[in-house]
């Protein structure tokens, strides 16, 4: 498919119809759209608001990386924004989306996507708590170069 | 020599600051510069072996070699999402 390629890191609220009409096109049968947003409580604690940070340069090469082989992988279009600040409870920090000619290439590469950001993007989080107190989120090892796409 | 040293996340509490100059002596490769990191901030020491390294922006193992005024990132587990 002809690409349009959106992906970047924004301080902004995402503009969530903005990015579904970065992937949509007369070519497209299916359009997925993911929108992550800060839940209130998290181990059992509740959330105030989280801050997110980034190695901002290499985040987003690998967010345009991202893009770039899932859209191959998938003969999909894509977009990604990833939020950076702080955001409150109910806020979007990322938004994907996806349009394909099939559902099935949707659905599955706006999964594999998620998941490979999650391991492959610079960013981390500060949960920040309704006492007070604060720590970091961090999760999955940096991978050292974004794998190429199984499949 | 001297590398500019970036902090992100934890690793940035760790050696209290997000940026700054950092003198290194001894080999000058990335294994070098944790021993001299766990040396000089005990803090980072947990962390060491989940902690990623950037080179001039790209993440590389601990063979890889650093030139005088790299700029070197130090990337805890990521939690993007």
């Amino acid at each position: 498919m002809e690409s349009r390629a959106l992906a970047r890191l924004t301080d902004e609220p995402i503009d969530v119809g903005a990015v579904a009409h970065a992937v949509s096109g007369p070519d497209c049968g299916a359009q997925v759209l993911f929108v992550g947003t800060v839940r209130n409580r998290h181990d059992g604690r509740e959330v105030a608001r989280l801050t997110y940070s980034a190695y901002r340069p290499l985040a987003e090469r690998r967010l345009a990386v991202l893009v770039d082989e899932l859209a191959a992988a998938h003969g999909a279009r894509l977009a990604i924004v990833h939020r950076l600040g702080t955001l409150e409870p109910g806020e979007a920090s990322v938004v994907i989306a996806v349009g394909a000619p099939h559902r099935e290439a949707a659905y599955a590469a706006s999964r594999e996507c998620l998941e490979r950001l999650k391991r492959e993007v610079p960013v981390w989080k500060r949960e920040h708590y309704a006492d007070g107190s604060a720590r970091w989120r961090e999760e999955e090892p940096l991978v050292p170069a974004a794998p190429p796409t199984a499949g | 020599m001297h590398v500019r040293l970036l902090a992100f996340a934890s690793a940035a509490d760790a050696v209290g600051a997000p940026e700054q100059r950092l003198e290194v002596t001894g080999a000058a490769t990335v294994g070098a510069l944790r021993e001299t990191l766990a040396a000089r901030f005990p803090a980072l020491l947990p962390l060491l072996p989940r902690l990623a390294v950037a080179v001039n922006g790209e993440v590389v193992g601990d063979a890889a070699a650093i030139a005088d005024g790299a700029e070197v990132a130090l990337l805890p587990p990521v939690s993007g999402g």
